[in-house]
């Protein structure tokens, strides 16, 4: 575990010392900052960010990809790869300490959005309550997290930095819209197994102040396939 | 790469083959290694054995298959046939202890140059888990082996090639493997960093077996004690520079006669009637002196005679110099002989 925790420590520290981490934390921010403003921040409305936090999905799908690209791709085009495979980690080790260290820098671009609660406090005749705040972040760290495992894997098939970014976003669009659309579009005998399967309308639920741990699991469950890929790719890079 | 002036330069450092502090353990053992990449077979069958103490240059041109055995050595992927032991450890069966006695630097040392020289070396320490007690110690033994002190808390990424080629070293001894493994480790250097870098790998050798690729020959015979030259995929030779220099280059000895150019055709008339006399040529030279060089099976021998002679022709001459067959000679002709092989 040291060795996932050290590989983990190390990819969350990089993304702090490069360019790329600042400008995706920044953009993250000035999406937020504008839904805050726009949405939230308004005279008479109730001191909730349920506008923001059901607007998790989309809110993510820029960023997550931009700190998850370079994950792997990133290493197989400098070869640093070659050091850390012929090191004595296993590629799970690799694969989670690299998702863990995307993770922590997902909490860190997270954490200054706690300014928009303050700032409720501060102006709101009731102030918000706790329960839909918490339930809220996890509207946008759940789905981050399983963003972040696909983004992963994509990252693990390819050297090029842009083309993981893009096929990362093209799957997460993908399943965005097909989270949305389909269970109103399919036959009516599928519905309720894409309604099942949709992750848009348990985000909904997160940004409502509804935790049911059901929803934490799908995610984390879902979270968990993509990362297995990543280690078969890498294990496989091992084997060719 | 110039040969060794036998008459004029000093005798070559001599290492001693295995150190006698150490014990001549076996820490590498290749056996019938084949390796394809889809139809292409690029190593076949290779076979060599490296002890404790020793440093093994594997040398051969681009393209011959250096790379893809040290790969499979160090794990980047497994051989398609044949085994491979690392301090007796399968490099498939047992692959995360084969990996934890060998230290690795791949071509071109990559590195992340984001990371400083200090925060990288304790990132490798993490990865091979040097219990926190040992891990400082060994950080800054390895830090002053190569010496890059000064640049320690300095990014990776602004440090000189020669600066990341050390920083690449250090993390590859960090954790005092007994196989070091060094990939084209003189690559990018200048003459100065390469010296420093042989220096560097002689001293590690003490307690550890280095295997080292290059197709930089002068290197390879000045650092390793044991070279094994490799083309096609197949090993040519397995031998140290000197067993190699007479079994395979007998007869490519040559002397090297600087006479007046005045006297070049006189010169080149007395040199052909010295019995051993293999072939004359004629080298650069200026307006007054030209150089010929003469081929014999005894270069170091026929001297005298070619002395002698010039001097019973009364032919000025300003110096005569023997050069021992070299490695590049004993190379060119395994190379030559292979192609020829090949294309029987």
């Amino acid at each position: 575990m040291s060795v996932t925790l050290a590989i983990a420590k190390r990819e969350w520290a990089s993304l702090f010392r490069l360019p790329v981490g600042w400008v995706t934390v920044a953009l993250f921010l000035m999406l937020c900052g504008s839904v805050f403003a726009l949405a939230v921040l308004n005279p008479g409305q109730a001191a909730s960010q349920r506008a923001l936090f059901g607007a998790a999905g989309w809110l993510l799908l820029p960023v997550v990809p931009a700190i998850s690209m370079r994950l792997f791709s990133e290493e197989l085009r400098s070869g640093t790869i070659e050091p850390l495979i012929t090191s004595p980690v296993r590629e799970g080790s690799i694969v989670l300490g690299k998702y863990l260290g995307a993770a922590a820098m997902l909490a860190c671009m997270l954490a200054p959005t706690l300014l928009y609660a303050l700032v409720l406090w501060r102006v709101s005749a009731r102030p918000p309550e706790i329960g839909p705040l918490l339930a809220g972040y996890l509207s946008l760290l759940l789905p981050g997290l399983f963003y972040l495992s696909l983004g992963t894997m994509c990252s693990a098939f390819t050297a090029n930095q842009t083309l993981a970014f893009l096929s990362t976003l093209f799957v997460l669009v993908l399943l965005l819209l097909g989270s949305a659309m389909l269970p109103n579009l399919a036959p009516a005998g599928w519905r309720p197994a894409l309604a099942y399967l949709s992750f848009d309308a348990r985000i909904q639920d997160f940004a409502k102040g509804v935790i049911d741990p059901r929803h934490a699991v799908y995610f984390v469950g879902a979270s968990i396939p993509p990362l297995i890929i990543a280690g078969v790719a890498l294990r496989a890079r091992r084997l060719a | 790469m110039s040969a060794a002036v036998a008459s004029l330069c000093p005798s070559p450092t001599v290492f001693p083959t295995v150190s006698p502090t150490v014990a001549p353990t076996t820490m590498l053992d290749v056996r019938d290694v084949h390796k394809w990449y889809g139809s292409v077979h690029a190593v076949r069958g290779v076979s060599f054995a490296a002890r404790r103490g020793e440093v093994v240059g594997l040398l051969g041109p681009n393209g011959a298959g250096k790379s893809t055995t040290i790969r499979m050595i160090t794990g980047v992927f497994p051989p398609s046939r044949g085994a491979i032991d690392v301090d007796g450890h399968s490099t498939v069966d047992d692959p995360e202890a084969a990996r934890r006695a060998i230290g690795y630097l791949p071509e071109s040392a990559p590195l992340y140059p984001e990371m400083s020289v200090d925060g990288y070396l304790a990132f490798r320490a993490s990865l091979f888990e040097i219990p926190s007690g040992d891990r400082r110690r060994l950080i800054e033994q390895a830090i002053e082996r190569v010496a890059i002190g000064p640049m320690r808390s300095r990014r990776i990424g602004t440090l000189s090639k020669g600066y990341r080629q050390r920083v690449g070293l250090a993390a590859a001894m960090l954790h005092e493997p007994g196989l070091l493994i060094l990939d084209e480790p003189a690559n990018g250097l200048d003459p100065a960093q390469i010296r420093q870098m042989r220096e560097t790998i002689r001293s590690l050798v003490q307690n550890a077996c280095v295997l080292l690729s290059s197709h930089i020959l002068g290197e390879v015979e000045l650092t390793c004690d044991r070279v094994v030259i490799i083309a096609n995929g197949t090993i040519l030779a397995d031998g140290t520079p000197a067993d190699l220099r007479e079994k395979h280059a007998a007869g490519r000895g040559r002397v090297v006669v600087e006479v007046g150019r005045a006297d070049a055709a006189n010169a080149e008339a007395a040199l052909r009637a010295i019995p051993g006399v293999a072939g004359l040529q004629t080298a650069a030279g200026d307006a007054e002196w030209v150089s010929l060089v003469v081929e014999s099976t005894d270069p170091t021998g026929i001297r005298a005679a070619i002395g002698q002679s010039l001097v019973r022709a009364a032919i000025a001459c300003r110096s005569l110099q023997a050069e021992a067959p070299s490695l590049e000679q004993v190379f060119t002709k395994l190379l030559e002989q292979s192609r020829t092989e090949a294309a029987a």
